[in-house]
């Protein structure tokens, strides 16, 4: 995803975006990328159009969203939500962004609960499920490429991998005991 | 854990499947549900997908909202609609409550929503807010080099849980590796791989 985000341009960031201002940005980042590609929409759409952050402040974000727990997507526009008007922002681009997807999904929902039992859509089911699983098991293989040469990283997933498929190591315990061990061997040591 | 595994160890006992439905009118369980999707919310790891094994824990073993595969149906609709694909979340809400009409699942699923978002985004201002004097601390450091790689192994291992629980022949195994290798390979949007391999299902060619 991050080689569809351009570094060529600065850009100049224009005045703060009002509370509604947010929420029709955000409603317009949701709606411009139904079929994918929302970080790369919703740069063009802060960035370019409406010239609210400058491009590094929107790689931050990025970042900034990776890091903490938290669907990408929407760490973002909480990101540049409470950039410009704190929590009160936040929750503003947030339900701007959800919004309409949330409610297309909601529809799609209550159509599955209603017409489950329609033989025609089970069957087309059985098929988009079996993509959705392949498309599930690449996740792991999108990010394994950066670990390799480290042992103690490549031995830290092989570990949390095992104690989860293995032994059935719910997540809570495993990150809570795993996390700390890991982040001491990781502590940053000045010389 | 205990309390599925104990549920797990009567249902042997008994000889039968245990499981019935939490029934949410119950506030105690509504209370249960809400807290178990707002501790979650901060394991959200990796872009939120840390958490599908969790989901399917409690929505098909702990709570019995749903069958293992109607879950693999509702991850399947969550991923092909637009929007973050973590709102399978609200999808797990309206499976909850659905049986009492249309408007509780609905409502059900915007709580579910609301409590599996609410500590993250919390945490995610604060984050924001502080991130100049974050960026250089040795903890931000530490937390993205050790969570890195726990994240990873935890991918894997809810990948071939979502393969386990999707696929159950030979045909619809060979759609999923072709799938992942082109989702690694290509840039071609999945919707494309949805819509090819739905086709296959509506034909025939692949089997529950």
């Amino acid at each position: 995803m991050a080689a569809e985000i351009s570094t060529a341009q600065p850009g100049q960031p224009g005045p703060d975006p009002s509370l509604r201002e947010l929420f029709m940005g955000m409603q317009q980042v949701a709606l411009s990328s139904f079929g994918g590609g929302l970080s790369a929409w919703s740069q063009r759409i802060v960035v370019e159009e409406r010239q609210w952050l400058d491009n590094e402040a929107f790689i931050t974000g990025l970042t900034v969203a990776r890091l903490f727990p938290g669907p990408n997507q929407i760490n973002m526009a909480v990101y540049i939500g409470s950039r410009f008007h704190g929590l009160r922002g936040a929750l503003v681009a947030l339900a701007g962004m959800l919004l309409l997807p949330f409610s297309v999904l909601m529809l799609l929902g209550l159509a599955y609960f209603e017409l489950h039992m329609v033989m025609a859509v089970d069957r087309v089911l059985a098929g988009v499920i079996t993509a959705s699983a392949g498309m599930a098991l690449s996740m792991g293989f999108k990010l394994a490429g950066g670990y390799g040469r480290d042992p103690v990283a490549v031995l830290l997933a092989l570990g949390s991998f095992l104690a989860m498929s293995v032994f059935h190591v719910r997540l809570i315990p495993l990150v809570l005991i795993a996390g700390p061990l890991a982040m001491a061997w990781y502590w940053p040591r000045s010389r | 854990m205990s309390a599925v595994s104990h549920a797990a160890a009567q249902a042997a006992l008994a000889g039968v499947h245990a499981c019935t439905p939490a029934h949410l009118g119950d506030w105690r369980n509504l209370l249960a549900v809400i807290w178990d999707f707002l501790s979650l919310s901060l394991f959200s790891l990796g872009g939120g997908n840390t958490l599908l094994s969790e989901y399917h824990l409690l929505a098909v073993d702990k709570y019995c909202w749903l069958s293992s595969r109607q879950f693999a149906d509702i991850y399947a609709i969550a991923e092909a609609a637009p929007g973050p694909s973590s709102m399978i979340v609200g999808l797990l809400g309206m499976a909850a409550a659905v049986k009492e009409g249309p408007l509780w699942g609905v409502i059900s699923g915007l709580a579910a929503e609301v409590a599996i978002l609410l500590p993250s985004t919390l945490v995610m201002v604060a984050a924001s807010l502080s991130w100049s004097r974050l960026r250089d601390s040795p903890w931000r450091v530490a937390f993205e080099r050790a969570l890195g790689p726990i994240t990873l192994g935890i991918l894997f291992a809810v990948g071939l849980k979502i393969l386990r629980i999707s696929d159950h022949d030979t045909p619809a195994y060979a759609v999923s590796a072709v799938v992942c290798v082109l989702m690694l390979r290509t840039r071609i949007s999945p919707l494309w791989f949805m819509a090819v391999a739905g086709l296959l299902g509506g034909l025939g060619l692949i089997n529950r």
